[in-house]
């Protein structure tokens, strides 16, 4: 869809931000206050919402967050139903959800939404994650790139899948992209102008700009990534990455499209009723293959990093047409090992090369 | 006469920080106590019964007695449960095994030649068997309940087994190592709910190596083996004026123990 575009005027940002906060929840990115420098999405209380200050970190293109944006939708840990010794168990997960709002989504994020709906569309689809997702409203954000980002490597960096507006600072404010009627509606008692060629092209350089401080890139698409993992024996790079690896599950759980979960059923005090709750999972961590009897079917560590690779570069590539990766480089920012996700897949890439 | 069963608490060589943990449960200690009777817990209690079910054991065994003592307590209870690093793994008390025994006896009675039966401080769970172990420096409130639960409906529990950073990340707490610090989460048995990354500080190992512990890559990391640092470390290292000693202390304060697997004990008097 082409998408209406008009300018909206930096100072008008405070204003809408107060009137989202009046008409619904919104989770944001927020700054940390103990440890100045980071951030991480979190429900906006709007009684103390410093919306000028949330305004200027939008606009002046505040750092990544530590975990993606999608746990507004997938929360790490949730419940699912409630349950009782005694009597039948009362499924939670349909329930009605109120419509949120989710700001300040980066483009390689709103890549992940996409991916994830999709994943979670698959059959049987998933309750919960459809609940939240369905009603929310997503505001898009365009970024400044740290030396993990590799967006341009996996085609996310202008990416507008899954929001309905979009912002991009330049000169005269905000290019204000509206992807959809819910987008539209935010925009409602603000007056903003049509934007111009030069607003636009203005839009494309920011783009362009960003792409061209991105230092890291693949060394081969998407599909001659997934043939080379489905053809070349690739042992060696396993085995030498799993000499450093310390399986702590840092890569999967910064992921933005890793989808895996742990179920767990606690009793409460009382031990006559409890609680069933799903948790983010990690395949890196030595029980996630762990079964009944004590097989382990991935015990082995370089079996559970090849896996990642896998599973993000081939297994989802061939169920549905993408990488379940988008350059947002937390992986690597994460890892405790300092594996860097473009090193480790580019020597890979190299050796297939060479023993062609 | 009740029929609901009976707990006792004891201690050996520790700070009892893990008995206070339990009673800073609050409310919910209040609930778990609906299920038991407690006969034996001198922290809280005047009076003390020897005829108890479960008995909940925090501290180390460093005295020849302590081994009688705790011989004992396997004999009366059904359930034995070790509380907290130093009744399972050791944790700071072993850090004197690394001491000639003179030196020690010197330092702490001012008599090279004080006499007692002095052995090697080891963990409870090294005399004899425990049927549910709990961690952490002191032990975690919610595993404790966990385990309470776990222990009064006859279900096994293991302690997680995933490294602390699972824990870190989850609650979206920026990376120590973000930060310059040295952290030993990647090699920590998580549980504790990074209670100590959320206020800033680093992990310190307190719950023990996590199974699987990735030692081999740790140490190439600080360099140790000769092939050179590895860049996130050498940037920890350089930022803290620390050396590799200085880490390797620190990864002792409470795994000096499971790191020597010490089978055969160093001095015995």
């Amino acid at each position: 869809m082409q998408p209406q575009k008009h300018i909206l005027a930096f100072d008008d940002l405070p204003i809408l931000l107060r009137q989202w906060l009046r008409s619904k929840a919104v989770i944001g990115p927020l700054a940390r206050q103990d440890q100045p420098g980071f951030y991480y999405f979190d429900w906006i209380d709007p009684a103390d919402a410093d919306v000028e200050r949330l305004a200027e970190r939008l606009a002046s293109g505040y750092v990544t967050t530590t975990i993606p944006p999608k746990k507004a939708f997938f929360p790490t840990r949730e419940t699912l139903f409630n349950f009782a010794a005694a009597g039948p168990v009362v499924p939670k997960n349909e329930e009605h959800q109120e419509p949120f709002l989710l700001i300040g989504v980066h483009p390689c994020d709103l890549a992940a939404l996409s991916l994830l709906d999709t994943a979670y569309a698959h059959p049987p689809a998933d309750g919960p994650w459809r609940k939240r997702r369905s009603p929310a409203t997503v505001v898009g954000i365009d970024c400044l790139p740290d030396q993990y980002c590799f967006c341009t490597s996996m085609e996310t960096s202008g990416s507008r899948d899954a929001c309905d507006l979009f912002l991009t600072p330049i000169t005269s404010g905000f290019l204000a992209e509206i992807y959809s009627e819910k987008g539209k509606d935010l925009l409602r008692g603000i007056r903003t102008e049509p934007a111009q060629p030069r607003d636009i092209q203005e839009g494309e350089e920011f783009l362009h700009k960003k792409e061209a401080a991105i230092t890291l890139s693949l060394q081969a698409g998407s599909e001659e990534f997934a043939e080379i993992l489905d053809t070349v024996d690739l042992t060696e790079v396993w085995e030498q990455t799993a000499q450093r690896c310390y399986s702590c599950g840092s890569c999967n759980t910064t992921c933005p499209t890793c989808f895996c979960f742990d179920v767990e059923d606690t009793l409460d005090t009382n031990l006559t009723s409890g609680r069933r709750y799903r948790s983010w999972g990690s395949c890196q961590l030595l029980e996630f293959t762990l079964l009944a009897g004590g097989a382990n079917t991935r015990g082995e560590r370089r079996q559970r990093v090849a896996h990642r690779w896998y599973r993000k570069f081939l297994y989802l590539y061939k169920q549905f047409g993408h990488s379940f990766c988008t350059g947002c480089g937390r992986c690597s920012r994460a890892c405790t090992a300092d594996i860097n996700i473009v090193d480790v897949s580019n020597d890979l890439i190299k050796r297939a090369k060479e023993k062609r | 006469m009740s029929s609901k069963p009976r707990v006792a608490f004891f201690d050996f060589a520790c700070c009892e920080g893990c008995q206070l943990a339990v009673l800073r449960l609050g409310e919910t200690l209040f609930e778990l106590l609906e299920h038991v009777e407690v006969v034996n817990w001198r922290e809280v209690m005047t009076g003390a019964s020897d005829d108890y079910d479960i008995a909940f054991c925090e501290g180390s065994i460093r005295w020849q007695k302590d081994i009688e003592r705790i011989q004992k307590i396997r004999e009366t209870a059904d359930i034995l449960v070790s509380l907290g690093t130093c009744a399972t793994i050791g944790c700071h008390n072993a850090i004197r095994n690394d001491w000639p025994l003179d030196t020690l006896r010197q330092t702490v009675y001012g008599d090279p030649t004080f006499p007692a039966g002095i052995i090697t401080a080891r963990p409870i769970t090294a005399v004899v068997d425990v049927d549910y172990q709990t961690l952490g420096c002191p032990v975690s409130a919610p595993e404790f309940v966990k385990v309470f639960k776990a222990i009064l409906t006859r279900q096994k529990y293991d302690p997680p087994n995933s490294p602390v950073c699972v824990e870190c990340k989850l609650n979206d707490y920026p990376c120590v190592y973000e930060k310059n610090q040295v952290c030993l989460g990647p090699l920590t048995r998580c549980g504790c709910n990074a209670i100590c990354t959320r206020y800033g500080d680093a992990c310190r190992g307190c719950r023990g190596l996590v199974d699987g512990a990735n030692l081999e890559g740790a140490v190439r990391a600080l360099g140790a083996d000769g092939a050179g640092r590895h860049p996130i470390m050498e940037r920890v290292i350089s930022a803290h004026g620390l050396s590799e000693a200085d880490i390797l202390e620190m990864f002792g304060t409470y795994n000096t123990w499971p790191k020597a697997e010490r089978k055969d004990y160093q001095y015995e008097d």
